[in-house]
């Protein structure tokens, strides 16, 4: 059974149609990759997903139950994690603070909490600034800290959204290794991404969405030369047929 | 040999020695002050320390700002004495039966409310407090029973009845709200080590990131609420019985609210000493002011604690709590080693 099932999700923002039945399934231990012009509905997908806006048509099934009527809270605690585009550390605890939090979701003692959340940031290589304060991190670290602290929660499914964004190149290397290192630790993985050089290579499977339509689905190859992905993204002077 | 649960090795570490001093000054204090004056201040400071405590546990760890409080004082307060003054029951019991009930009005009023965020639940929280408040202040009697309207009421003079939460001595008052306090402490020290700490704070910090990391936020916030409710109630009934008259406004009104969130503010929100440092330094002041220059110049003491208040924002936004931290340990430094 696919770990997620979107089925004929549609989305709406009083007149606006956000999302418009837009189907996709995902298997156990995939990387999938979401694309799409600015204002394509991808995050919005996101917080219907995880339960922080509601379903207004179409059903989604994560392991075979209904995220109908989810709240975000429930969303973490069935096993789907995320991350936030803009990213929201807890400013003015330290890094190990902000993952503690995420390990409370599978512990209650405190000692537990902590070590878990050591495990998690020695995995994501932040061991050394544990202490750091969240507001002193650069944007790099930011990022990596919202990794971990989804990670510590013990997620079947992370959702990323552009974890890429605001990353020089070497960043951008280290971020595709920790990418696949979860990968190899079994999480499914729904990526949102702008930068498509890494989307490429990270995503079995690429959907892309315009305007809260799936307008193309499959391999990378395929759909970086599909010409409704070209149109979208470029305008149809770029579309060789 | 052990102490406190800890090998002898902890006491003889400066930072830890020099707080158990303090506290064992605070527990000598009136064997060495007999004078009632400094008694009442020092009463008066710990019971705010302590109000200020419980006030942090919702304002400052959840950071759901609360300028009501006042009305868990009242709801304690009228408890026990309505309950003593009617049915005799004696306040030690009633001011659980009043802590129950703040928990259910506390719950009653945070479930609608605490879907608004910053400022607007802060206006909630003023408009329950005066808005209940204004209720009592107009209602002489509900049947039969006795509430006292605007006049209050005064609790059954009993002189020296231990059983009945009632002393002439007032040494004792002094003790019962210092080990009241130390219980605050406890408390609020258990939640900042243990996951609800963590939670609260993650609520406080970033609701949205919190919820996507499991946290129920309202569930939370309830329990922050209801923690707060009760022992805020605790603290109205000892108010009732140290001064035996209230009166709504005196123990519901505004200006309790308002202070209970200078004092948290000032002092350092959501840390375990914030609430009791703000008190002990701005409690006194506030009474040298008022008994010194307050009766000539009235309202003066309002006007150095405002500006006291504006100055820390400034300046120490994170409240006092830090900088004294930090006086406090470079002390226990020179002390010795392991400071």
């Amino acid at each position: 059974m696919p770990i997620l099932q979107i089925k004929n999700l549609t989305k709406r923002f009083g007149g606006l149609t956000a999302i418009n039945h837009f189907d996709l399934e995902i298997e156990e231990r995939e990387i999938v990759g979401l694309i799409g012009p600015n204002g394509a509905g991808k995050t919005t997908l996101f917080n219907v997903t995880t339960g922080v806006y509601p379903i207004d048509g179409g059903e989604i099934f994560f392991k075979g139950q209904s995220l109908n009527g989810i709240e975000p809270h429930e969303a973490c605690s069935i096993g789907i994690g995320r991350t936030f585009q803009l990213v929201k550390p807890f400013s003015s605890k330290t890094v190990l603070y902000n993952v503690m939090v995420g390990s409370f979701c599978r512990v209650n003692d405190r000692k537990q909490a902590e070590a878990r959340a050591l495990e998690v940031l020695e995995f994501v290589g932040m061991l050394p600034k544990i202490d750091l304060l969240g507001k002193s991190l650069t944007i790099a670290d930011r990022k990596r800290l919202e990794v971990a602290k989804a990670l510590a929660t013990g997620p079947e499914l992370l959702l990323l959204d552009e974890v890429m964004a605001g990353l020089n190149p070497k960043e951008t290397e280290e971020a595709i290794s920790l990418v696949k290192e979860i990968s190899r630790r079994g999480i499914t993985l729904l990526i949102i991404e702008h930068v498509m050089a890494v989307i490429m290579s990270l995503s079995e499977r690429i959907a892309v969405l315009h305007h809260g339509e799936k307008i193309a689905e499959g391999p990378p190859g395929r759909v970086s030369h599909d010409e409704k992905v070209i149109k979208a993204y470029l305008g149809d002077e770029y579309v060789i047929s | 040999m052990r102490f406190l649960g800890r090998g002898m090795d902890w006491v003889t570490r400066p930072q830890n020695y020099l707080g158990l001093g303090l506290v064992a000054l605070l527990f000598l204090f009136p064997a060495f002050i007999k004078s009632m004056f400094y008694i009442q201040v020092m009463i008066l400071v710990i019971f705010f320390a302590y109000l200020t405590s419980c006030w942090n546990i919702l304002s400052g760890y959840a950071g759901q700002l609360s300028i009501g409080n006042a009305v868990f004082v009242m709801i304690g307060a009228y408890t026990s004495t309505l309950l003593f003054a009617n049915l005799g029951l004696t306040p030690w019991i009633g001011m659980f039966i009043g802590g129950a009930l703040a928990v259910f009005v506390g719950i009653l009023v945070g479930y609608p409310t605490f879907r608004l965020r910053g400022a607007y639940f802060a206006i909630a929280t003023i408009a329950v407090a005066e808005g209940l408040r204004k209720i009592v202040e107009n209602t002489e009697r509900i049947g039969k029973l006795n509430i006292g309207g605007a006049e209050g009421l005064t609790i059954p003079l009993l002189h020296h009845a231990p059983f009945q939460y009632q002393f002439v001595n007032k040494v004792y008052y002094y003790y019962i709200i210092l080990i009241l306090m130390f219980v605050g402490l406890y408390v609020t020290y258990r939640i900042d080590r243990s996951k609800i700490g963590y939670y609260l704070t993650a609520i406080r910090e970033d609701e949205d990131a919190a919820q996507a990391l499991g946290i129920d936020g309202r569930k939370y916030k309830l329990l922050a609420i209801s923690l707060c409710a009760f022992f805020t109630a605790l603290a109205g009934s000892f108010y009732a019985q140290l001064m035996l008259y209230i009166e709504p406004s005196g123990v519901g009104g505004l200006s309790l609210s308002i202070e209970m969130l200078l004092l948290g503010v000032i002092g350092g929100r959501g840390t375990i000493l914030g609430p009791v440092i703000g008190a002990f330094c701005l409690v006194p002041v506030r009474e040298m002011a008022r008994t010194y220059i307050g009766t000539t110049y009235l309202g003066a003491h309002l006007v150095i604690y405002g500006s006291i208040m504006a100055i820390v924002i400034l300046f120490l936004p994170h409240g006092i709590e830090e900088p004294i931290k930090k006086v406090y340990f470079g002390l226990a430094k020179r002390l010795g080693p392991a400071g």
